[in-house]
């Protein structure tokens, strides 16, 4: 019976590798390997941006990501990090001046992409009531007295820029831009 | 969903890094290197798999590795221009007993570095080499003078 096997291929031996001192086969690039390190030094360089970018907060969780708006009639609050990292915790703190208590208690709107692409899993206090309304949700907490604090904690669940809108019923709104990192 | 594409960042990321680390780990493995490539895999491990640590998601993220790896195999092969980028070139440290002193520096590479791939030969002084070479691995390759 006959048997095939596979076609060997072969070809000469050439004097293919850079030799040193015309004897000693090395293979070294000189050039290139100046070259090299010269884009080694950029690329470490770049690194180091990167890390001092990243401890400023400019990739989020530090100073330079955390924003402060406010209502123009001064209804309530948003401190919020303008910049987020996907799946990574955090805050969105709304606090409200005593004028925008009524009977008791504290309504606030949120644009529903506070869920949708911030992720929000949790709101404390605990509302009486949240309804939808008008393309978000309608919280209502129940106040004893004087001014309040409302925390959401999130934890983006998509890539980019969102736009996220918080406001009293009857009150002008907030609109709060934010980035989410990969 | 974002296991394979982090995946693949991930490996040309580390790539980058390690290529562009002086001396790399490989050959001449000391605690310092252990550590290095311990905290570096741990650190970049989150970031692929994230929360998702199903079964489904984990192979993933490892058939797109290996095939990254087998991809730059070949492209290297392809090229030698991309392979001195993805594995570097040899670098000449001693010749005809004169110590490279510019490539040394730029290396992170001392005498003592040598002497020890030296002694794993046999060797007992620096001056019984003819030629010592950081090999692409981060090995170092020691020719002895003929007696």
């Amino acid at each position: 019976m006959a048997t095939t096997s596979a076609p060997s291929q072969t070809k000469p031996v050439e004097d293919s590798i850079a030799k040193v001192n015309n004897e000693f086969a090395v293979g070294s690039d000189p050039e290139f390997q100046f070259r090299w390190e010269r884009f080694e030094s950029i690329v470490w360089a770049i690194l180091i941006i990167f890390v001092l970018l990243s401890v400023a907060g400019v990739f989020g969780r530090g100073p330079a990501a955390k924003s402060r708006l406010q209502a123009s009639d001064g209804s309530l609050q948003v401190e919020y990090e303008r910049v987020q990292r996907f799946g990574a915790p955090s805050l969105v703190r709304i606090t409200f001046p005593a004028s925008s208590v009524q009977n008791g208690s504290l309504q606030l709107w949120v644009s529903e992409s506070l869920i949708k692409a911030l992720g929000a899993q949790r709101v404390i206090p605990q509302p009486a009531e949240s309804k939808i309304d008008n393309q978000g949700i309608l919280y209502t907490f129940p106040v004893t007295t004087g001014s309040g604090l409302v925390e959401f904690s999130t934890e983006p669940l998509s890539i980019g820029s969102s736009q996220i809108a918080f406001g009293v019923p009857g009150k002008a709104n907030v609109q709060a831009k934010v980035f989410v990192l990969p | 969903m974002h296991t394979p594409v982090y995946a693949a960042i991930g490996y040309l990321f580390l790539l980058l890094i390690v290529r562009s680390l002086k001396r790399r780990p490989g050959a001449q493995m000391t605690p310092f290197e252990f550590v290095l490539i311990f905290l570096v895999g741990g650190v970049i491990i989150l970031a692929t798999a994230g929360n998702d640590r199903s079964m489904t998601n984990c192979w993933g993220g490892v058939i797109v590795i290996c095939l990254m790896h087998r991809l730059t195999g070949q492209l290297k092969q392809r090229s030698r221009k991309l392979g001195a980028i993805i594995d570097g070139t040899p670098v000449l440290l001693l010749s005809k007993g004169q110590w490279q002193t510019r490539d040394m520096k730029a290396m992170h590479i001392d005498d003592a570095d040598v002497m020890a791939a030296a002694r794993e030969k046999g060797l007992k002084t620096l001056d019984q080499i003819k030629y010592a070479v950081l090999e692409r691995n981060g090995g170092i390759s020691i020719i002895k003078k003929s007696e």
